[in-house]
């Protein structure tokens, strides 16, 4: 037999540790619990020394706060004062010229309807919004992405910071911001781009670092200069990875749009939605949440032509709808409606309510035992553990000690054998998910979560991991945040599993048949721009307020960058790679399986990166479900006006996400380097 | 205090001495006094009607629509001059803190009579035939359980920032329930909506004046009576043991404002603070906004220009 490896010894103390606990649990308290008396009052230390710091800072932030608000407003009085006609004229004259007869019908389609829609005003004001936040988000992101892959020693500091800023809920610095920034659509204007700069940071690192090494020599052999480098050669070269950076920027702003109006300011399309939402009227919600895809959907196709294509159409069809326009424009206030004056889409909305309402009746008892179903037997053995799940009224039987201590033991003859034949830390790892599947996500110990998560981090990336996990796990103990915490915890889990597996074939089919991708990329579009709080009303009426319907609503969401970055990393094997393939004889699968996974992989678990940080930053909008978690917790801060609260649950929810990512990511770098990648 | 502020508190002087009784002087009517538009129906007819009084007196108004949760900041600084709705129910604590500090204004009850409880769409007195006293809830238990409540009522509560009202007074009152905190109000109202499309049972706490009282046809049940004594004493209400075990007291709905409102715009702050609406005048205009489809804005002004009795002699007692 070999010598034990540190995986085994590491797999070997936490069972150890996680056997004690179970041991010790009924006669100490404190082993599931964390004692309320070892919780530091780190909330209101954080609230006092921000209210403090705000104070000085203030002056700062109103500058800030002021400056901003100049191209705020100046956007936002063009948009909202020029004639429709005219806007849709330009926007659809810049369709032809970029993208010729599709694009143009695209934009007059799309414009058309936000027009007859009635929310024209309102959506100006939320371009208004966007056209100053995208590009301050792109040159953010840009500028950061370009640092970090100059100066190599930053990477680190570089990739926690934009985990950061896309882990720690918008509402969760909320309070703080409107304190720094004073009221208004300023405060959503930054919120938006602390929010949409670091897709395209993360894009602009990965594209640089794939820039072949032979195109980089290439330039320096020329006698470029850095600078040189850098902008003729490197970012041409990445350009295509660059813009999914900027595709992403730009739905991750217009996703934001909802934030903006939670703090008011001005009527755009996202108050609507939020007015809507509240008076659980679906249609109409649904349309005002339409505009707001359809001015994503622009946006991306009109960059995408832009930065893909050389072609241009001719500018004097251009020109022509141009004046035509402005013909029109000059008439329209005579002759034409007013923007507001459109309702054309009233009765859709009527017919898509009662429909939700005649499908909800009707289909009541298949609803119910769909979410009973899940409930019972998947989403409550996750929390609470089949030790407490298993009741004689759901799965009718009744959980006792003695089947425990007969799973433990069949787990634990398994691991004595399979550590005899080698593979010790598989059999191990089985003990262990058989005791977490008893006890349940919510019902970890703690001392079992802080071994666990320190070895685990240990085998994967040594002991800066492993002291990272620790003290980061320690923290949220610390500031009395655990239960929650593990609520969160397992809410993703059970999300997350759900969309690495669902999007990842998703992706992989999209990858093979274009005709699948032109059906799946609208719908990942639909997904990730519509406001979710559109859907949370069907949600709750099929499966009412509760886990299930937060759970469903968590992987609408985090299911999109995994079909995203999946198919994007399978079509982006370089066609010399493919061809070499064909020509040794590869069957289509063979080229599947050795060369399109393992190339894509980079990308593929940046789309896992983005699938963890994305069920995170949606257990806030599932708050609204009704939960208990994290995300609860910053919705009562929000209510309080706590800045401390806030600020310590939204760095629990990043801390959780974080630790989550940096384990996934230390083990698949591990696992490339031991398939030689 | 600046220049031009002074001048006006002087001819405010001034004008009471020269005999013109209680009227105050209108202040920098070239500003527009800028009026929090929420996220509710009843608070933005309350809100339009208070602008178009302003604007009857001479002044400019601009509505500024605000979260209601995160809005108090911006009261105290003055980018919003006043909240012309706010219920004392789910004020935030922000808003206590900065009362108590004097930067916000308490300008007055508005007149609502706000009433909350436990409600349930008419068709579950038929599942439950006790209600609405509210003994029945103790025998219906079984009725009202979920799959997460079993063997316990499923109650659902208010959004967690909004309190805990509902587990409260089940703990009070020892119903045999268990309180599911609703997300947000639209969670509410779809509930009220699948439990009247699907004909299932449905209590929550909920509260009126709003639009969905009407529409599902919603009843309260009978708590006894809501005093403070209940608050106090144990001995009040049925269980001897708590407090608590009533009903809610009739909410405080009332008005705030920036604390500068009095001095940069007198006669407004006098308009404002006079404002009065009861629950039987707003109650028919939020059904012509939320069942109707008409816009606030129109609902508002047909009802200003038809009801001028109602609301002329408050402008008119600060201005002349």
């Amino acid at each position: 037999m070999k010598r034990p490896t540190p995986a085994v010894w590491a797999a070997l103390t936490a069972v150890l540790v996680g056997a004690a606990c179970i041991t010790l649990s009924p006669y100490f308290h404190w082993v599931t619990s964390w004692p309320a008396g070892a919780t530091l009052p780190v909330t209101s230390w954080i609230g006092t020394g921000l209210t403090a710091a705000f104070e000085l800072l203030k002056p700062l932030a109103r500058t800030i706060s002021t400056l901003l608000s100049y191209p705020m407003m100046f956007a936002n009085t063009v948009l909202v004062n020029s004639p429709y006609s005219l806007t849709i004229g330009i926007l659809t004259a810049l369709g032809w010229y970029l993208g010729g007869i599709r694009l143009t019908l695209l934009v007059v389609s799309g414009l058309g309807f936000v027009l007859f829609s009635g929310y024209w005003i309102a959506s100006m004001n939320t371009l208004a919004l966007v056209f100053v936040s995208v590009p301050f988000a792109l040159l953010v992101g840009f500028a950061v992405g370009l640092l970090a892959n100059e100066f190599k020693s930053i990477n680190r500091v570089v990739e926690t910071t934009l985990d950061v800023m896309q882990t720690v809920p918008t509402f969760a610095y909320l309070t703080p911001l409107l304190l720094l920034f004073g009221f208004g659509p300023v405060v959503g204007l930054i919120a938006s781009i602390i929010y949409a700069a670091p897709p395209m940071a993360r894009n602009v690192m990965l594209g640089l670092q794939r820039v072949e090494p032979e195109i980089k020599e290439a330039a320096i052999m020329n006698g470029a200069t850095r600078v040189q480098q850098l902008f003729l050669i490197e970012v041409p070269s990445a350009v295509r990875q660059i813009m999914v950076g900027v595709n992403q920027t730009i739905m991750a702003a217009l996703s934001m749009v909802i934030i903006a109006a939670v703090i008011g300011g001005f009527n755009d399309i996202g108050w609507e939605v939020l007015l809507t939402m509240r008076k659980a009227a679906f249609g109409q919600s649904l349309v005002a949440g339409l505009v707001i895809v359809i001015f994503a959907i622009l946006a991306d196709r009109m960059s995408g032509a832009l930065a893909q294509s050389e072609v241009r159409y001719s500018w004097r069809i251009a020109l022509a709808v141009v004046l035509v326009s402005v013909a029109l424009a000059t008439v329209e206030r005579s002759l034409l409606p007013g923007p507001d004056s459109y309702s054309a889409f009233k009765g859709l909305a009527a017919a898509a309510d009662s429909y939700l309402n005649a499908f909800t009746a009707a289909n009541g008892l298949v609803l119910d035992a769909v979410k009973n179903g899940a409930m019972f037997f998947v989403l409550l053995p996750l929390k609470i553990g089949l030790g407490q799940a298993v009741l004689p009224f759901t799965w009718g039987f009744m959980w006792t000690k003695w089947m425990s201590a007969a799973v433990y033991a069949v787990f634990g003859v398994v691991a004595v054998v399979m550590a005899l034949r080698g593979s010790a830390v598989l059999g191990l790892s089985l003990l262990i998910v058989s005791g977490v599947m008893i006890v349940g996500i919510a019902n970890l110990p703690w001392p079992f979560m802080l071994v666990s998560l320190g070895a685990l981090g240990w085998v994967a990336g040594g002991p800066k991991l492993a002291a990272f996990a620790v003290t980061m796990i320690m923290a949220i103990l610390l500031m009395g945040l655990w239960e929650p915490a593990l609520l969160s915890l397992y809410l993703c889990t059970a999300a997350v599993s759900v969309c690495v597996v669902l999007g990842g074939l998703i992706g992989l089919v999209s990858s093979v048949s274009p005709a699948t991708w032109s059906v799946v990329r609208p719908v990942c579009d639909f997904f990730q721009t519509i406001p979710l709080f559109v859907f949370l009303i069907p949600v709750l009426m099929f499966f009412q307020i509760g886990e299930f319907s937060a759970f469903l609503a968590i992987c609408a969401y985090a299911i999109v960058p995994m079909v995203r970055y999946t198919y994007h990393g399978l079509t982006s094997t370089p066609e010399e790679l493919l061809e070499a393939a064909v020509a040794s004889g590869a069957s289509d699968w063979q080229v599947m399986r050795e060369v399109r996974i393992p190339y894509s992989l980079p990308t593929i678990l940046l789309g896992l990166n983005q699938t963890v940080l994305y069920a995170f930053s949606m257990l806030v909008i599932a708050a609204l479900i009704g939960t208990t978690d994290l995300g609860q917790q910053i919705y009562l801060a929000l209510g309080q006006g706590d800045v401390g609260l806030g600020v310590a649950a939204g760095a629990a929810m990043a801390i959780l996400a974080l630790v989550a990512d940096r384990l996934v990511q230390a083990f698949a770098m591990k696992q490339r380097q031991a398939l030689g990648l | 205090m600046n220049k031009v502020s002074k001048l006006v508190s002087t001819c405010a002087v001034l004008t009471l001495l020269s005999g013109a009784a209680y009227a105050a002087e209108l202040g920098a009517v070239d500003e527009p006094i800028k009026l929090a538009i929420n996220e509710w129906t009843g608070q933005q007819i309350t809100t339009r009607i208070a602008g178009q009084m302003l604007q009857a007196a001479g002044y400019k108004v601009e509505y500024v629509t605000a979260g209601y949760q995160n809005m108090w900041q911006a009261v105290s600084e003055g980018q919003i001059d006043a909240a012309l709705e706010v219920w004392g129910s789910n004020v935030t604590e922000q808003y206590k803190q900065l009362n108590k500090e004097g930067k916000v204004e308490d300008l007055g009850e508005l007149g609502l009579v706000a009433r909350e409880g436990f409600a349930y769409p008419a068709h579950v007195a038929e599942l439950c035939p006790g209600l609405p006293k509210w003994e029945a809830l103790k025998d219906c238990a079984s009725v009202f359980a979920t799959a997460e409540t079993l063997p316990e009522g499923r109650l659902v509560d208010y959004p967690g920032e909004w309190g805990t009202p509902g587990a409260d007074r089940i703990k009070a009152l020892g119903l045999p329930f268990k309180a599911i905190p609703a997300g947000s109000e639209g969670a509410l109202a779809a509930e009220f909506k699948a439990s009247v499309e699907r004909k299932k049972p449905l209590v929550a706490v909920f509260w009126q004046p709003h639009w969905a009282i009407a529409a599902y046809d919603l009843k309260f049940v009978e708590l006894p009576e809501g005093k403070q004594e209940c608050f106090d004493d144990p001995a009040y209400g049925p269980n001897k043991d708590a407090t608590g075990d009533c009903d809610f007291i009739p909410t405080r709905v009332f008005k705030a404002a920036w604390p500068g409102l009095k001095e940069k715009w007198p006669a407004a702050y006098e308009i404002l603070k006079g404002l009065k609406l009861s629950t039987e005048e707003q109650q028919p205009l939020m059904g012509a906004v939320d069942v109707d489809g008409k816009s606030a804005e129109d609902v508002t002004q047909t009802w200003i220009e038809a009801n001028s009795a109602a609301w002329k002699p408050v402008v008119e007692a600060a201005t002349k």
